[in-house]
């Protein structure tokens, strides 16, 4: 039994936001601009990204509002009935609530009865999981179709009133500041069946490789800025200490981020090596990753051992959708097919890369007509 | 008399030079996470590393600092009339490092270490086992496969230099002065990329060889880190 791809949906919250207006949406932390943020936008090259807060720091969308956004999209766009779907397979980095998981408030949204439900957890990877979730239950022979709903809502992290709770401007030290450059919200869905329909994607192969038995954590939200604390957040009296030590701020050690760029590598050459990765064959490469990652050494390694896929084969939405975290690689699909430069036999690879503590997932795709 | 030969940077790779390049990458990786696992520079990771870890890592580096020009040596020895060409170029090399254990040992002594215990070293269990694999390879006829050790070796003294070096200066509180050794790989990078570039596609002339590079890649890699696992050991 194979899995299709038969319809994709995305949906991002309110205007694109350039650069300059970042600040206006997000704060300025002590009424104060960032020394950082012209070098981490220059850095990941964004140049739009949405927000589901507006400048009030009001929601506009909930997580969940925005993923069943997308799952309509998703559904509108196909005949199959929203009644018939046998598995809703759902990702977050951070539901609307702490419990229960984000599918059954994703579920409630959309009103699928009777679903087998699945919420994976993590960060950009748990994206893949969940539709490494999906496919598996169709090639079962378990369900017919399955509603692959991710979404990311970021930037509630990063109203400059978590930072002032910190400790405010001189407290924030880059490794926290980075992200608020770089995230922010969107969500994205994808519907599987097990036959094809009309010009879809067959999913070839699904294959993740995971490395945090090797490396401390790269990306995290609970942890206190005093990295000698070995507390989590959990274990502070009260989430308001919690939040004064800086365990609630998202944090990224740029320094270790290197390693998910070679990690990526190593997982595309593994591939090559085990016959599933013909680089010369490959039409596409999707990746929420921005290709000048790729420069200068490593890309001379990939170059001269035949390993390179040449940057006009890459597609990213990444300069003016943001990046999306877990949504990304379901966003960027979907604008991928809107573009309309795909042709049926093209083969694609989505490639979703997570710092967290290093989890790589690699998605195969091959463009069918039923 | 005849020019030297040099081995220059071919502008492709053959087929096989390439698939090669790709395993000894991977090989590459895995010692990384080879050495990510060591506590010893878990500690560099997570901060923690001391001013006493780092004599205790330039104290058991030394022996096998000292042994690499002489496996060097003899593997360029070991090619025949026929590689005089890859013979010119290791030769080049062996001599380009045969004195780098006494910048190691000036970085020992400035850092405030005795300058009598690092002479007196014997070599770890790691270092011994390193050594006699590599001196064992090494006098073999034509040791193409050495290039899988020289892959690592080089790899790790570019990692010293551009991740090591300014991570123990900060969080050791020691100067430059001290870190000599360790940086001293990032000169003339791009130099040494080239000539590994020429060596592979050169000497990537049938499977069997190909496939012994990749084995004394591993090998070294393991072998290596055994060599780093052991400082805390003692």
């Amino acid at each position: 039994m194979n899995a299709y791809i038969t319809s994709t949906g995305a949906f991002l919250p309110g205007p694109p936001v350039d650069n300059d207006q970042i600040e206006d949406i997000l704060g300025r932390v002590d009424g104060r601009r960032s020394r950082l943020k012209s070098r981490i936008l220059k850095a990941n090259g964004i140049l739009t990204r949405h927000y589901a807060i507006d400048a009030a720091h009001r929601t506009t969308h909930s997580n969940a509002d925005m993923a069943i956004r997308a799952a309509r999209a998703c559904l509108s766009a196909s005949p199959v009935p929203m009644r018939s779907i046998g598995l809703l397979s759902c990702a977050t980095t951070q539901g609307d609530l702490v419990l229960p998981g984000f599918g059954s408030m994703v579920q409630a949204g959309i009103g699928i009865p009777e679903v087998e439900l699945h919420t994976s957890h993590g960060i950009c990877s748990s994206s893949a999981m969940a539709i490494r979730a999906a496919t598996n239950s169709l090639r079962l022979g378990e369900h017919d179709s399955a509603l692959v709903v991710v979404s990311e809502l970021a930037s509630r992290l990063f109203k400059h009133t978590r930072y002032e709770a910190a400790g405010g401007y001189e407290a924030i030290d880059f490794d926290a500041e980075f992200l608020r450059w770089m995230l922010s919200d969107g969500a994205g869905a994808w519907l599987l069946e097990t036959r094809p329909r009309g010009r879809c994607l067959r999913v070839d192969w699904i294959r993740s490789y995971s490395h945090a038995d090797s490396f401390p954590v790269c990306m995290s939200i609970g942890r206190p800025t005093d990295q000698a604390d070995p507390r989590s957040w959990q274990d502070f009296p009260t989430y308001a200490a919690a939040e004064a030590a800086g365990a609630l701020l998202i944090r990224q050690d740029v320094r270790l981020l290197d390693h998910i760029v070679k990690l990526g590598v190593d997982g595309a050459l593994r591939l090559i090596d085990e016959g599933l990765l013909d680089v010369a064959r490959l039409d596409h490469l999707l990746c929420h990753y921005s290709s000048h990652h790729f420069r200068s050494r490593i890309f001379d390694l990939l170059q001269m051992s035949g390993a390179m896929i040449p940057y006009e084969k890459w597609f990213t939405n990444l300069y003016t959708r943001g990046n999306t975290g877990c949504a990304s690689i379901l966003i960027m699909l979907d604008d991928f097919l809107r573009q309309g430069s795909a042709e049926t036999g093209d083969t694609l690879l989505c490639m979703v890369p997570e710092s967290g503590r290093f989890n790589v997932a690699y998605i195969h795709l091959t463009i069918v007509e039923a | 008399m005849s020019r030297t030969v040099e081995i220059a940077r071919p502008a492709e790779l053959s087929e096989l030079a390439q698939a090669t390049l790709r395993r000894l990458l991977r090989a590459w990786f895995d010692f990384e996470r080879r050495l990510a696992r060591i506590p010893l520079l878990q500690r560099l990771d997570a901060g923690t590393f001391t001013r006493e870890d780092y004599l205790g890592l330039l104290l058991n580096l030394r022996q096998q600092v000292i042994e690499g020009s002489r496996w060097i040596s003899r593997c360029a020895s070991s090619f025949d009339r026929d590689h005089a060409d890859v013979r010119s170029a290791i030769i080049g090399h062996a001599h380009d490092e045969h004195r780098d254990y006494e910048q190691l040992e000036a970085d020992f002594v400035a850092a405030g270490g005795d300058a009598g215990a690092i002479r007196t070293r014997t070599r770890n269990a790691g270092s011994e086992a390193l050594h006699g694999y590599l001196m064992y390879r090494a006098g073999e006829p034509n040791p193409a496969g050495l290039l899988g050790a020289m892959w690592i070796i080089e790899g790790l003294g570019e990692k010293m230099a551009r991740e090591w070096a300014s991570r123990i200066e900060q969080l050791t509180g020691l100067s430059p002065d001290c870190t000599r050794f360790l940086r001293y790989h990032s000169e003339n990078d791009g130099g040494h990329m080239d000539k590994l570039y020429g060596l592979l596609d050169r000497l990537c002339t049938t499977q069997q060889i190909a496939d012994d590079m990749v084995c004394v890649a591993a090998v070294v890699g393991r072998l290596y880190a055994l060599q780093i696992e052991e400082i805390d050991g003692e």
